[in-house]
């Protein structure tokens, strides 16, 4: 009992400090960041560069900018600047990454991101400032995602852009059948043609049944939605939508058809490379291809000509290379994931494989050793998935107008001696190397006071150690020293 | 002519060939890391019948030569885990007799994975599921499907564990004994205690003058020092356990035994206990977050932090299951630690080859040694860059080209 107060009360300071790490306010200030080599991504790196920033934006960047008079100065002329990596698609930070339902895009991930989820504050550390977190793949259609920056104590704060899109899956949700998953998909979009039909036909026939039930379900029109519209999209459409004020469809059906208007990005998991076919045939009838990317497992790389012809989008499993064994030697294949993507060309972002010490910078560090080139590898962690998510303006590389989101390597970003010494998102210096006692401790197991390990709860490394986190690494049992001592005489 | 066919002839008679030419290549980089603390850059190695020849500096090859990025020794990885899944031994919890040489398949996927992520020498040990479990032996990677052709050093070390995973799966016996697993011992206390009893019984055996049974004669093997003993150890308490083993063993004047402790993640909380007893360490593959096996909490630096007191060091795959885990990218992570390229480089060549003292054949680029290389199209070590291609006493066993 004793213990567990302990370790809640080493908990509680755990997040203090993360709170002290993380002002999380737009600055509203000025700030200027000089680095003695500035990679913008859009451009030649700026060697002795200077980067404006105003209101979280950056407003200049350059080598010969003037810095304004007022401005808070950060000079680190051993340091180069990078843009903050942008996590094309995550399913952690969450409470529950999957939902029981088959069907939910009424759901949002907003109520399940828990921000002081070490897998935010980890993902700072790696110098990723833009996470899509996006429901599981155990789903037919899952909830809305939601892109966040990995500051903030609560959603709000966090967030960056909502309804990020909606999920789909063509791998099997567990306990279905590739075909089961197949027809669950088709039904979903059948079952909202037949509803929003019966929402005419009933309106026709003068039923305010609609009506009644959203003002149930507690929704209120406002100036947009108390007005009908016409379908929009490229596939399907229902004549006499524009009779239904858009607030009087139910909100279980709404999400659906702003994706058949083309109107939300769709992320399609598949596993197999079987399931490609499929995903691209319940996007295409449903007239959301043009805005769909797949988030491919490896064995999908044999899909990669369909997809190619198709020019679809892609990201890729943390996991970069495909083996399989040669049912007949016996032998292992392996498969380098990207590289074939790349040959096709086919637009691809990466995903991180683990929050800390192998992280986006790793992942594109070894597309560079599997012979991709610098800028493709770049891009995969980068622009491309600032692009997926509908943000090349305003994240992924550094230039005037952009997000300011800026991370300070000590030296080559792709390099394993490079370390990220400071992060700066929206114009606002939020870590800081040097003041991360974290860090520390999984680099040289030194523990700083009033921490705990991440996982406090499970493990304790000293379950007979009550004192207020004292260093006792290096303290041997007082005989052992006597014992060297002898030693050292003899 | 006519001598030329009375030679013939004399060869077919007595079914001897005449010497076949000598088998070379050259292997040309833009940088030769030898191990011995030199870089070369644009140089050379030749290999003349599986064995370095030269190392030749400010070499440039022509169209068509062998040409990558940078070479290394190939690597050498003391905790390869190259059996697979093993059962336990059911006969005795105690088995320093046994050989894994017997247990090998040298046909297993496992070779090709090693052989193509650069390491060219492993130390193939019996499953840890016994506290003792017997004699290792060093083998190359590829070649010649035979123990013969492939090992480099027989009963390399003797086998054992401590910790968590000897008495795993074990259960007491309430009542009669229903099955092998309620003899085993069940706690980190009764395999301490079957170490200690074993190694007791053998050394006051000897000491009465009895004859040594097979068991108590692979123990006394290693009291005399005739081999190093080799023992897992992932958490500080089993690594104290191993230390303080050791210390008594020679303080009773059994015999000084030569200690190498393998996955010994939390090596770093206590180095002085390894300077002082000589102990050598093997580390695990780097985790991400610090956590290990047996609840151990291995920091990024660690072997940089023993390598800096003297301690020797190296690096392994610990059975490779996960791509990233092969033993190059853990001198990279190394590096990601505080570790030099050199200090890198050594933990994963000529350090563990002189561990169980086999640098007399592998382990660094010299003339005469064995001409295993890793060759790699760029700095090794590095998140950038990997093994592209391995020699292997000399034959090319996986080509960059």
């Amino acid at each position: 009992m004793n213990m567990h107060c302990f370790q809640s009360i080493r908990r509680a300071g755990a997040i203090l400090a993360l709170a002290a790490l993380t002002p999380f306010a737009l600055a509203d200030g000025k700030m200027v960041i000089k680095a003695g080599t500035v990679i913008t991504l859009d451009g030649d790196p700026i060697e002795n560069g200077t980067i404006v920033i105003e209101n979280g934006r950056i407003t200049a960047i350059g080598a010969d900018v003037q810095a304004p008079w007022d401005a808070e100065v950060l000079e680190y002329p051993n340091l180069t600047a990078f843009p903050g990596f942008v996590e094309a698609l995550t399913n952690r930070g969450m409470d529950r990454a999957n939902e029981n339902l088959d069907v939910t895009p009424f759901l949002d991930v907003r109520d399940s991101i828990d921000p002081v989820n070490f897998f935010f504050e980890n993902s700072l550390r790696a110098g990723i400032t833009t996470l899509n977190v996006q429901h599981g793949r155990n789903c037919v259609i899952g909830a809305r995602g939601h892109v966040v920056k990995p500051i903030g104590m609560t959603v709000e704060q966090m967030s960056v852009k909502p309804r990020a899109g909606i999920v789909l899956s063509a791998a099997p949700k567990g306990g279905k059948s590739s075909a089961t998953q197949a027809q669950a998909l088709r039904a979903a979009f059948g079952d909202l043609r037949g509803y929003l039909e019966e929402l005419v036909h009933d309106a026709k026939n003068g039923s305010d049944k609609a009506r009644r039930e959203a003002l149930y379900q507690g929704r209120e029109p406002d100036d947009e939605t108390s007005k009908g519209r016409a379908m929009e999209g490229t596939a399907w459409k229902v004549e006499g939508l524009e009779t239904i004020p858009r607030w009087e469809i139910d909100e279980k059906q709404a999400p659906l058809l702003t994706l058949v208007e083309g109107k939300m990005p769709a992320f399609f998991y598949c596993r197999q490379p079987m399931d490609v076919r499929v995903a691209i045939e319940v996007a295409e009838d449903n007239g959301f291809l043009a805005r769909t990317t797949l988030v491919l497992d490896p064995a999908c790389w044999k899909a990669a000509d369909l997809i190619a012809e198709r020019g679809l989008p892609v990201i890729l499993s943390s996991t970069l290379m495909h083996v399989e064994r040669d049912p007949v030697t016996g032998d292992e294949i392996e498969t380098f994931v990207p590289g074939v993507f790349a040959e096709k060309g086919v637009r691809f972002a990466l995903r991180s494989e683990t929050p800390l010490n192998q992280s986006l910078w790793f992942q594109a560090a070894r597309c560079i050793g599997h012979g991709l080139s610098r800028e493709q590898a770049i891009a995969a962690v980068t622009t491309t998935p600032a692009e997926l998510l509908g943000m090349g303006k305003r994240v992924g590389s550094l230039a005037a107008g952009k997000d300011a989101n800026v991370v300070l390597f000590s030296g080559d970003p792709l390099s394993v001696t490079s370390n990220v010494e400071y992060v700066v998102i929206e114009g606002n210096l939020v870590y800081d190397r040097a003041a991360d006692v974290r860090m520390r401790h999984v680099e040289t197991g030194e523990q700083p006071e009033n921490t705990a390990p991440a996982d406090a709860e499970e493990f304790d490394p000293h379950p007979e150690d009550d004192g207020a986190g004292e260093e006792e690494a290096d303290e041997g049992d007082p005989a052992d020293d006597e014992k060297s001592d002898e030693e050292k005489d003899d | 002519m006519m001598l030329q066919l009375a030679g013939a002839l004399y060869a077919l008679t007595l079914g001897v060939a005449e010497p076949a030419p000598a088998e070379s290549m050259v292997v040309f980089a833009d940088a030769i890391y030898t191990s011995t603390g030199d870089v070369i850059e644009n140089g050379a190695v030749t290999i003349t019948d599986g064995k370095i020849t030269a190392i030749t500096p400010g070499e440039t090859p022509g169209d068509g030569d062998l040409h990558v990025g940078a070479i290394t020794a190939g690597m050498v990885d003391l905790s390869a885990h190259m059996l697979g899944y093993e059962s336990v031994e059911q006969s005795s919890e105690i088995t320093p007799q046994l050989r894994a040489e017997h247990a090998i398949d040298w046909f297993g996927v496992a070779w090709q994975r090693q052989a193509s992520s650069g390491v060219t020498t492993v130390l193939v040990s019996p499953s840890d599921r016994n506290v003792i479990g017997g004699l290792s032996v060093a083998v190359k990677t590829a070649g010649q499907p035979s123990l013969e052709q492939r090992a480099v050093k027989r009963d390399a070390c003797l086998r054992g564990a401590m910790g968590s995973e000897p008495s795993s799966g074990n259960h007491p016996a309430f009542g009669r004994p229903t099955d092998f697993y309620s003899r085993r011992p069940t706690t980190r206390m009764g395999v301490e205690w079957e170490w200690r009893k074993s190694f007791f019984d053998a050394a006051q055996g000897r000491a009465d003058g009895a004859e040594p049974t097979a068991q108590a004669a692979g123990l006394l093997e290693v009291l005399d020092a005739k081999r190093p003993l080799f023992i897992q150890t992932w958490a500080t308490q089993d690594i104290r356990t191993a230390v303080f083993f050791k210390e008594e063993m020679a303080t009773e004047g059994f015999g000084e035994i030569n200690l190498i402790l393998d996955a010994a993640a939390e090596a770093w909380r206590e180095p002085e206990l390894l300077v002082r007893s000589k102990t050598a360490i093997v580390l695990p593959p780097f985790p991400d977050s610090g956590r290990t096996r047996d609840n151990a909490f291995m920091a990024l630096s660690t072997a940089k932090q023993l390598v800096d007191l003297g301690v020797p060091v190296a690096l392994s795959s610990h059975g490779a299951g996960q791509h990233r885990d092969r033993l190059g990218m853990q001198g990279a992570l190394a590096r990601r630690g505080g570790m030099s390229l050199e200090e890198a480089l050594q933990a994963v060549t000529i350090t563990p080859a002189k561990m169980i003292g086999i640098d007399d054949r592998v382990g660094s680029i010299e003339v005469g040694k064995d001409a295993d290389l890793a060759l790699w199209n760029g700095e090794p070590f590095q998140a950038t860059s990997r093994v592209v291609g391995t020699v292997v006493d000399g034959e090319l066993i996986v080509d960059p080209r």
